[in-house]
Order: structure tokens, then sequence, then C-alpha cells
């Protein structure tokens, strides 16, 4: 029986997770949802998620939320079993850091990403908002001292933990999206160890594959 | 060797570790820093927290941070090794549920309740702030949703995943600090929840990790 992901592929949380999914060798279903709003609909709530979230994952009858937990799922059920790939490692001091690093992306690089994102690429599209300046130049400042951060975390190593792991793809969606409006690509390529992860990751297959599909997919979104 | 947990235990991030610690059967010793500011020194952000927060755990050499993370660690190595507690099942799909139940915690439960955390509990007392009536009561409404929700997640259930693990004890140290400040009735007035949080209230490691932070108040 093959994977239900419920969510919209151009969805930062979804594309996680779509990631994932290619990275793991596991065939699986996209179902977009009617609308944004369709989210708020009883019907959701009590089927898929309890807050009116995306994405949802249906493993056969097993109905799992939120993207890294869902995630983590695959990869404690189905890691190894497709290919070779290795997303959190066996030896449960790697898991650890893989995990503390995961945290570190929910914690402190996200949220300023998060707001970028909002200005650059949501808010005049979706909810014909002008940009704000001010927000964008404080969560720049901000992103620049988390990767400040980074720069010296990826200090001799080719990703976070050494060896390519979950905690590199969390990041994936959010920083595609805002380093390709061009206006704060510098923030990564004017660090050199962030730039040459941003290049490895942007290389991987799995990574090349989702990012296109995202892309193409919020291309057609917007000519309806 | 022991762990070692640098934090305060009043922080309600290092409390959520030393549950765990408590739960497992693990001792450890505390290692308060000597400020909030001292975790921005070169020395700590290079050896302990790269971001300069607390807390961080050390098992031996191994360094560990971000309390959820630690307590997941802690849980995978040392479960049922001293005593019978399991904090996060062996059953793939259930220990996929409680992971999924710890981002609600984080995804919807703290950002609420970690406003009123430090409105009614750290802006007078150690950052001189009065508390802001306004931030207070939007983060009253917006916790109220989401213990609406939880409402219904716990119903049948005596815990988040039908038994007690991680998921549940990911929110009991800012629960307990809301709760005690003025905002019981958020828990009281919803019938599932307020079962759940009794009997949360009632586990030996909250009860004691409870205790040992109240004497902190009371004595700054």
């Amino acid at each position: 029986m093959a994977i239900r992901l419920v969510g919209y592929s151009f969805s930062g949380p979804v594309l996680r997770v779509i990631i994932c999914l290619k990275e793991l060798g596991l065939p699986y279903e996209l179902e977009p949802p009617a609308s944004y709003q369709s989210l708020k609909d009883e019907d959701y709530i009590a089927n898929k998620h309890p807050f009116g979230k995306m994405p949802v994952l249906f493993d056969g009858d097993f109905r799992i939320t939120e993207s890294r937990p869902i995630c983590r799922y695959l990869v404690s059920k189905y890691q190894g079993k497709h290919n070779d790939t290795i997303l959190i490692p066996n030896d449960v001091h790697k898991a650890g850091l893989v995990d503390q690093f995961i945290s570190y992306e929910l914690s402190y690089y996200d949220p300023p990403l998060s707001k970028l994102l909002y200005q650059e690429k949501i808010a005049k599209r979706f909810l014909n908002k002008d940009p704000d300046p001010e927000v964008i130049k404080q969560a720049r400042e901000e992103l620049a001292k988390v990767l400040d951060v980074y720069e010296k975390l990826l200090e001799g190593k080719e990703y976070l933990n050494g060896e390519y792991s979950l905690a590199d793809i969390a990041p994936c969606p959010s920083t595609y999206y805002v380093y390709g409006t061009v206006t704060h690509s510098d923030l990564w390529d004017n660090r050199p160890n962030v730039k040459n992860w941003w290049n490895r990751l942007c290389n991987r297959d799995a990574i090349k594959k989702s990012l296109e599909e995202a892309k193409s997919f919020l291309e057609n979104y917007e000519n309806v």
C-alpha cells in the first residue's frame, strides 16, 4: 500500500517530507488539499490534523502529522530497506547529535528565515500585503548571526553531523526559497563553509528532484 | 560517570531534562551558570552551547544541547536500565505518535505558554519589566484554543499517547508555572485536561522536581 501525503509540495514542511521520502526510495501519492481554507474544515480537523495544518502522512491506516516527526518515523521504519541512505545514524550518540541539529534548525535558523520567506514570497502574492522593509532588515540581521554560528558548526565538516543526515534536510525548503529571491543569497554565499554545504545539498538527487517538483507546482498554482 | 547538567532548575527547559533524569532513575550533577550573561561568553559558546543557551548535558565526554533532544537521547540510551519507566515506546508507530505529540507541544502549546511564563514569572523578578496585560490576555486566549484541542486529544485517554510518555513530560515544567500563576482555569475548566494534569502532578518525578524549584522561588 502506497504512502499518502496530504499537502502542497511547495509548502516548506511538506517539502521536507517529500525530500525524506525520495531519499529513502519510498513511493508515495501526493494529495493536495482543496484550498488552504479547507484545512480548517471540521472534517479535516477531525480526520487529518487537529490543528488544521499540513503535511499529514498516511502509511496504510497509520496517520502521523508534523513534518519532523513524520521524517523520523519514515527513517525509523524504512531506512536501509530500499537503499543505503542513512538519515539517522544507528549509534545513539550520533543520533542524539542529529536530533540536536534538527532542534537548532527549529529554534534558531527557521524563525528569521520564515519571516523573510513570509515577507518576500507570501505576503504580496497570497495575502495582498506589501512586504515590510523593517521586518526584512531585522530578520536578515538575525539570520546573519545564526549563519555565523552555522559557519563555525560546519568547520571541517561536509554536513552538520559530519555525514549527510536528516539534520541537513530540515533547513532545505525554506533556504531554497529565500536563497532564490537573490536579494538574500549573499547570506549563504558570503560564508565559505555554509556556501559549500548549501551547494552540496542542492546537488543531491533527492533534493534536486524535490525542489524542481515544488517549483513547477508553484508556477502552476500561480496561473490558477 | 554521572551526567552533568548545566542550567538553572528554575529555567523550564532545564527542568524538562531534570524531570527526565528523575523518571529514568539517573543520577546527575546540576551546574548552575554564573549568570544569564555568562551564557554569551566566548568560552560558553565555544564549549557548551553555540547559541548561548541552557541546558547543556555532558554524559562523560559526550555533549548534547536542546532540552527535547537531550531527553530523547537519555531515553534512547538509558530507558529500562534503572527502572521500568518507558518514555519512548519501542514500537515504531507508537514512538512516531509520541514524537508527533512532542511536536504539538513545541509548535502550538509552548508559544503562548512561554509568553505567560515570561510575563508572570520572569519579567519583573529578573528583568525589572512590568508584566504587559495585553500580551497576557492574548496569550491566555491563544492557549485556551490550544487546550480545547488537547481536551479532544485526551478523550478516552489517560495520557496523550494512551500511556505516559515523553509527550506528557515535555509540557510539565511550563504548565506548572502558568497553572500556579493565576491561569489554572485554563486546565481546570476542561475535564480531560484537568484529570490529565492532576495525574501528571502526582508522578513522583514531577512532585520532587516542582518542590525543588519552589524553594528556589521562595529564596530569590
